[in-house]
């Protein structure tokens, strides 16, 4: 059997992302570049962004999964933008 | 001096317990008011409704919130509107609420809202039932807003429309162009332009831009903490010169 084309590969990782209850992400960028699948984006949690990984490699079989996704960074910020 | 504290997306799950709370510590001296701009839970669990009203406990200023389509997606946005609201939270869904703060009144009128794009390359409700009933969505969504804007607005110092989805592309700059009809339409900005308000807050698109602004000159900020970074970000509401007339967006 071919290999399933690359773009079919991206929306069936990002239907998983979005329905896969150990993911439940929609903000997920995901890249093929040769054979490799590349994650971008922010998850909520560092475990929310390896189980995001864990889901990409399941599927993506054959493939190498670099996840670059970032954890959010959720500390206090100072300042205050003055609406006038 | 109006300090408003504004977050969305936070999207709590059962892994990120004490995480919110942890960015909310010192929220109660730096601001009067905390908005939250819906996905408030990962998948719309009455559970993970549960671990929101656990994250917000140390708030001890008024909390008014809107569901996003993550809170939707179990189909028990009820139950977690009922939890948020036994936590003393606000949820506002095409409805308004007036909070006091040091003898300034704020009002808040808010609610999901939904998609469809932006002027120009807007979905309209013709064909098939889907396409009606998508669009048609976002028109009910608009009429609720608009007219719990101009109840609240004549009530109120300060006026802020809070929303999940975005009224402005602006806002969605870094998203790709395929996705704007998903992530918001400017029949939300169309609204609020009718209505009045001094300041849109929204969500729901990660990959967007804080800044924005309505055709009719109000200022739009998207506060998905992607975009934000932070725990939340605070808006200062200050006296206004004049109170703006509202926009006629229609002639």
């Amino acid at each position: 059997m071919a290999a399933e084309p690359q773009e079919y590969l991206v929306q069936h990782i990002q239907e998983a992302l979005a329905t896969d209850p150990r993911a439940r992400e929609l903000g997920v960028e995901v890249q093929v570049a040769g054979d490799r699948v590349v994650l971008t984006g922010t998850a909520a949690t560092a475990a929310q962004r390896d189980s995001i990984g864990e889901v990409v490699r399941e599927l993506a079989d054959g493939y190498g999964v670099v996840n670059e996704m970032t954890v959010l960074s959720a500390d206090e910020d100072g300042t205050v933008e003055e609406l006038t | 001096m109006t300090r408003v504290a504004a977050v969305a997306d936070i999207h709590v799950g059962a892994d990120s317990v004490g995480h919110v709370a942890a960015g909310l510590q010192h929220v109660n001296e730096r601001a009067d008011l905390l908005l939250l701009g819906g996905d408030l839970t990962r998948c719309g669990e009455p559970v993970e409704a549960q671990l929101v009203a656990v994250e917000l406990a140390g708030v001890e200023i008024p909390i008014v919130a809107v569901l996003g389509n993550h809170d939707h997606h179990a189909d028990r946005a009820d139950e977690v509107v009922g939890l948020l609201e036994d936590v003393g939270v606000v949820v506002l869904d095409g409805s308004a609420t007036t909070v006091d703060v040091d003898g300034v009144r704020i009002g808040v009128a808010g609610g999901k809202g939904f998609g469809g794009g932006f002027a120009g390359a807007n979905a309209t409700a013709f064909g098939e039932p889907a396409m009606k009933a998508f669009v048609e969505e976002t028109q009910r969504e608009a009429a609720r807003l608009q007219a719990a804007l101009a109840e609240v607005r004549p009530n109120a110092d300060r006026t802020i429309a809070l929303l999940h989805y975005a009224p402005v592309p602006e806002t969605l700059r870094g998203e790709r162009l395929e996705l704007y009809p998903f992530l918001g339409s400017h029949l939300l900005a169309e609204a609020i332009d009718i209505a009045g308000a001094d300041l849109v807050v929204h969500g729901h698109a990660h990959h967007g831009s804080e800044r924005g602004v309505t055709p009719g000159g109000i200022r739009v900020r998207n506060v998905a903490q992607p975009v934000i970074q932070h725990a939340y970000r605070v808006y200062d509401l200050r006296e206004p010169a004049v109170r703006e007339a509202p926009v006629a967006a229609t002639a």
